[in-house]
């Protein structure tokens, strides 16, 4: 086989529009190139997880006419034709006027998706342009030589959970290519070492955690269709970020979620808990009467913003999507912000494809990105997250309305910083679904006679978390994968729902955590 | 690239293999490995389950290779592995889609592969599967093989959709050449050697003559993808081969080829619902326990099926209804026995004979048994060849019986040679068989315009076990079935009843050229949960082995001194992964059945493969954390909490209780 022009290390919205993009490029151009997508999920889709309320003029550049395409993605969209923000406390549910509301966070023209969805589509669509798409591979290790990306080394494989080598073992393998560009998404291990390499943003770069149903009803739902509704209030409290979301998917089917900002102080706040907590509000409760929750997932949002995204290209190599950061706080989007990017690189790597493997430079993306606006929503939304993290709910919201006029760029601190020696939430069990079934309905899965992708740095240093921030990681985890045993954290890390919260909530910085290897972890089918 | 199948006339292409012996091999082994896609139900979406109609959306499965042919697919490697002569080929009939598990065979492994597809072929059952599996392995040999008979065809030995086993041996039938089941593993040098699971236990088996089939458990660390090799992989050949290209005729592929149909799919928890009580102190579960304990008759609960009555209707089969008879030892193993019981009342329902087969060297004093269990006549067939099971004599005197006699209902033990022989009988007398039978019952149907009456209706879990199966016999003259020993009760014996004995020699070819098949371990199962009349059972729930060891035993204990009767600790197949105990311990479908008085269930989920083997037990007590375990479903009752708080509080509250 030859050998590859282009490698795009996951195949996620971004990745995919990369890959589609770079094979329109070529074949305008007359040339021949191939184009790779390696990602470590079984299938497509299986690790992609969003609300999502999608923003879709992104997808008539990309690929004109698609709305006439059958398939499961545009069978289930639905437009957004009535939107609503209310402001929850315990007992009580109050609508915010529109009006108040900026003309950014209104969803006029906006449509209800599946990200999972849209991704198995975007794939079937590259595979028929001749895109080589390969499921279950993991990208470990960024190559890099002479300061140019070479490629990438996978995990190896076919190891017991003690590490020795079974009959079946493949070493690190290595793939390199002409332009390798970086699409593992949110806290990618690549692309962090990417950044890290060639230069990381001035802020540290804050997450988001989403935890989110699909709800099926065997009637029309109460909450009815094409319909969007965002909450704040109950149940954080004042000092944590973070919002509800309800998006119709159908006459009977209804995506609810709450994404809580990793920078919350609780040392024993449970994720999997305040999501429950949410929908056990008398008010959503009520919207979500007589439905069965089919499935579940977690997976965390970058949140810093523009100043969190450092170097975008490197000689040999781009970072896209949320990998990157590219998501958009102000209007609390990413997808079209991602399958932009993906876009943007993949014209900047086609046009430097010289003759016999050379390389031209890539700077040409950061262009790319101005033109299709991308930077621009970015720097408007610059300073919104962290407006949150400094003043809280209360001072937050309405300076959040002009973020944007604050002339300097705000700092942020990480998120595991934020946890508050000896701060509490005490949240009572609401007695509803337990962190066993929401794991169940992810579908994970991992081998269980494999090394741990997860490791304890310090285990001395879990000793005084237990008094400090109550073992915090054995709450913040939604799949359940850390219990402490009295004298240490014990791992099920067959559990992980890969969400990549651990690395970068454990106050101590004490958890490692590298993605297994390929072919495992989460199902998402239709989240 | 794939090569087009050449425009052959239906019917006219015939790939003839001799079947003969020959000398011992020399050159290159070839390797055909059998694959399968199949849905992927060990991740079935919650969306997946239609409860209304209690079935499974297959469509929105997703498909994946078979899980036990990767092994197939690591083990031809080790046959082939070493000689760059020696070619592999991957075969799969299915739909058009069907040729992404060949892609994912050529990733791990290299070589070629065939895709056997026709719409015509769609809905096959296994007879109708395994004579165009055949017509394609006569066409690899002549034109892939340019006619080299040193080959071995490698299976897994199962699929999870049907999971009945049948294909491989009903292949081998077909194409008449001998079959090795349950290999777990194979030596090359000095000459090629298999290691199987026999009747008695492992041993070793040298082929002598080839080509030969070979069924694989389970038994490799299955070979990885890699990406280089994957590459590779999209630019290798693939031929596709439609129903024409390899011969086969109209009437014999497909729904038309087949000789069962499936008729009804439903639920497994609609079979054997229980109305679990809730229990939230440990003392009180133990008293109610232990009054039911001294209620239960003991032994399997009796099977509430239903009489039938013909009324005066016209049967739709007419003849005995038979059953193959198994020899363990001196005597007639139990599973046999077990047979008769339900037969004699099967047949009393038609007003029908019971036939027993018999085949072996001398028949002795077993005839007598036999009848003294039920049988109104027993078939002694004797012969020298039959001193020691081996599929092909068997298969030879057995079919030739049933061919002259038709019986209209021919029952096996689905034991290991049961397995084995069973589908190559049904092959070799153009009848359907259904495999892993948890339910017999004697029944009508109306299909189309046509009444059947008084048919065979034969239930068995399906797709892992996720749903069960109602099944027909169709065109054929018997209608066989297999049963899983432990589901049906043994008998009382009763010398008086009277009966018939007929002896026959059977017509055996003397040049029967056998394989070298020498011993290695023989396995008398010292654990033999079976007898328990107390079972402590764990699962996946459970961490570790130390937790599996201190949680479990005495619990056992204490719950065995308290009722005064035996108690053993058993385990689930995930248990069994783990580690904590070994297989003869394990309980459900790939395990053994049970039917003690009382069963604990601790952190076992309820998946049908293990509910399918302890459902019989008369007391079941579930201990799990999720509140929505279906284990519940199948208890009488349950406690939600975490395992290391409850087990030791039941622990103490036995020996309280005491």
């Amino acid at each position: 086989m030859d050998g590859i022009d282009i490698l795009i290390v996951g195949a996620g919205p971004a990745g995919l529009g990369a890959a589609i993009r770079a094979k329109q490029v070529a074949k305008e151009a007359g040339r021949e190139i191939s184009v790779a997508v390696i990602d470590k999920a079984p299938a497509p889709g299986n690790h992609v997880l969003s609300g999502a309320a999608f923003e879709p003029a992104v997808l008539d550049d990309l690929l004109p006419g698609w709305r006439d395409v059958r398939h499961s993605f545009t069978d289930t969209m639905v437009p957004v034709e009535r939107e609503d923000m209310m402001f929850l406390r315990s007992k009580s549910a109050n609508r915010i006027p529109e009006k108040i509301l900026p003309a950014r966070m209104h969803h006029t023209g906006d449509v209800i998706i599946s990200a999972t969805r849209m991704t198995q589509f975007l794939a079937e669509q590259a595979d028929k342009l001749g895109v080589e798409i390969y499921h279950g591979y993991t990208a470990r290790t960024l190559v890099v030589e002479d300061g140019a990306v070479k490629g990438v080394r996978l995990a190896e494989v076919g190891l017991r959970a003690d590490g020795s080598p079974k009959g079946n073992h493949i070493a690190a393998e290595e793939i390199r290519a002409a332009v390798t560009i970086l699409a593992d998404g949110v806290n990618g291990v690549v692309s962090r070492q990417f950044s890290s390499q060639f230069g990381d943003g001035a802020n540290p770069q804050v997450l988001s955690l989403g935890m989110k149903a699909i709800v099926q009803f065997p009637e029309a739902s109460p909450f009815g269709n094409n319909r969007v509704m965002h909450t704040l209030g109950y149940p954080m409290t004042p000092s944590t970020f973070g919002g509800g979301f309800l998006y119709s998917l159908g006459e009977k089917t209804v995506a609810v979620g709450l994404i809580l900002g990793l920078d919350w102080k609780y040392g024993d706040l449970n994720p999997q808990r305040e999501f429950e907590t949410f929908r056990a509000h008398p008010y959503i409760s009520r919207l979500l009467k007589g439905g069965i929750t089919v499935a579940t997932g977690a997976k965390t949002i970058p949140e810093g913003g523009i100043a969190s995204i450092g170097a975008l290209s490197a000689p040999g190599g781009m970072i896209v999507g949320d990998g990157a950061g590219f998501v958009n706080m102000e209007k609390i989007k990413g997808l079209h912000y991602a399958i932009r990017s993906g876009m943007g690189a993949a014209e900047t790597a086609v046009a430097a494809l010289g003759e016999n493997g050379a390389v031209g430079p890539l700077d040409a993306y950061r262009e790319k990105l101005e033109a299709a606006g991308v930077l621009k929503d970015m720097r408007h939304a610059r300073n919104y997250r962290q407006v949150f993290a400094k003043g809280g709910l209360f001072v937050g919201t309405p300076l959040s309305l002009v973020s944007a006029a604050i002339p300097k760029q705000l700092g942020i601190h990480r998120d595991g910083a934020a946890t508050k020696k000896g701060a509490r939430l005490d949240r009572p069990d609401p007695g509803r679904m337990d962190g066993a079934t929401f794991v169940a309905l992810t579908g994970t899965i991992h081998r269980e006679d494999e090394p741990s992708h997860i490791t304890i740095k310090d285990p001395a240093t879990c000793v005084s978390c237990e008094a400090d921030f109550a073992n915090s990681c054995t709450h913040f985890c939604p799949g359940q994968v850390y219990r402490w045993d009295g004298a240490k954290i014990v791992l099920s890390p067959s559990n992980c729902l890969h969400c990549m919260t651990c690395t970068v909530k454990c106050p101590a910085l004490n958890i490692d955590w590298v993605p297994p290897e390929g072919g495992e972890g989460p199902h998402y089918k239709q989240l | 690239m794939e090569a087009a199948g050449s425009r052959v006339p239906l019917g006219a292409a015939k790939f003839v293999i001799a079947a003969c012996a020959r000398p011992a091999p020399v050159g290159a082994m070839h390797c055909i490995v059998l694959v399968k896609q199949v849905p992927d139900v060990s991740n079935i979406p919650e969306d997946a389950w239609d409860r209304e109609k209690g079935t499974l959306r297959r469509g929105l499965l997703d498909s994946v290779l078979n899980p036990l042919d990767l092994h197939a697919l690591t083990f031809a490697k080790r046959i082939t592995a070493g000689d760059p002569d020696a070619k592999t080929v991957y075969l799969t009939m299915g739909p058009p889609q069907a040729r992404d598990v060949l892609i994912d065979c050529l990733s791990r492994a290299g070589g070629e592969a065939v895709l056997l597809t026709d719409r015509a072929m769609g809905g096959a059952d296994t007879v109708a599967t395994a004579y165009s599996l055949a017509l394609a392995i006569r066409r690899i040999e002549t034109e892939l093989f340019g006619g080299d008979r040193n080959y071995v065809i490698v299976s897994g030995m199962q699929s999870v959709d049907g999971d009945t086993a049948q294909v491989p041996p009903q292949l081998a039938e077909d194409l008449d050449i001998d079959q090795i089941a349950y290999a777990q593993d194979v030596h090359t040098e000095p000459e090629l050697k298999f290691r199987r699971i026999g009747a008695a236990g492992t041993e070793d088996v040298v082929p002598k003559v080839f080509p030969v089939l070979v069924t694989v458990t389970a038994c490799t660390d299955t070979l990885y993808a890699g990406f280089a090799a994957a590459r590779t992989a999209r630019s290798a050949t693939i031929h596709t081969w439609s129903a024409a290209d390899v011969g086969a005729t109209a009437d014999k592929v497909g729904i038309k080829g087949s000789r069962t149909t499936v008729y009804r799919i439903f639920s497994p928890s609609e079979d054997r619902a229980k109305q679990c009580v809730m229990v939230s102190d440990a003392a009180d579960l133990m008293k109610q326990v232990q009054a039911k304990y001294r209620l239960a008759t003991g032994g399997p609960a009796a099977h509430e099926e239903g009489a039938y009555h013909l009324d005066g209707k016209e049967p739709t089969y007419k003849g005995e209804l038979w059953i193959l008879a198994e020899r363990e030892g001196d005597g007639i193993k139990s599973v046999s026995l077990e047979l008769l019981g339900k037969t004699r009342e099967l047949a009393a329902f038609l007003g029908e004979k019971v036939g027993v087969v018999l085949p072996c060297d001398v028949a002795g004093d077993l005839p007598a048994e036999l009848i003294a269990h039920g049988a109104d006549v027993v078939y002694a067939i004797e012969h020298p060849l039959l001193a020691t099971f081996s599929p092909i004599p068997f298969k030879t005197a057995v079919a030739a019986l049933v061919n002259e006699r038709h019986p209209q209902v021919m029952l096996f033990g689905a034991t290991p040679m049961g397995r084995e022989l069973a589908p190559r009988i049904a092959y070799a007398c153009d009848s359907g068989l259904t495999a892993d039978c948890t339910k017999l019952e004697i029944g009508d149907h109306i299909k189309g315009g046509n009444a059947l009456v008084g048919i065979l209706k034969q239930t068995r879990p399906a797709l892992g076990g996720n749903i069960m199966a109602t099944i027909m016999t169709k065109d054929s003259p018997t209608q066989m079935a297999t049963v899983r020993p432990g589901v049906f009760k043994i008998p009382p014996r009763d010398e008086s009843r009277t009966g018939e004995i007929v002896r026959i020699t059977p017509d055996l070819p003397t040049d029967l050229v056998e394989a070298e098949v020498t011993p290695v371990e023989s396995f008398v199962s010292k654990v033999n949960i079976r007898d328990a009349k107390i079972i402590v059972s764990g699962g996946h729930g459970i961490r570790t082995r130390t937790d599996f060891d201190r949680l479990l035993q005495p619990l056992a204990e204490s719950l065995g001194d308290l009722l005064g009767d035996g108690a053993k600790v058993a385990a689930s197949r995930h248990a069994v992964e783990d580690g904590y105990r070994t297989h003869d311990y394990q309980v459900g479908q790939t395990g053994q059945t049970v039917a003690p008085k009382l069963y604990v269930a601790i952190g076992i989920s309820g998946a049908v493969q293990h509910v399918s083997g302890m459902q019989m037990s008369d007391t079941v007590v579930a201990i799990n954390k999720d509140p929505r375990a279906r284990i519940f479903n199948y208890a009488d009752f349950g406690i939600v909490g975490d395992l290391e708080t409850v087990v030791p509080q039941l622990t103490r509250a036995a020996q309280e209780a005491k």
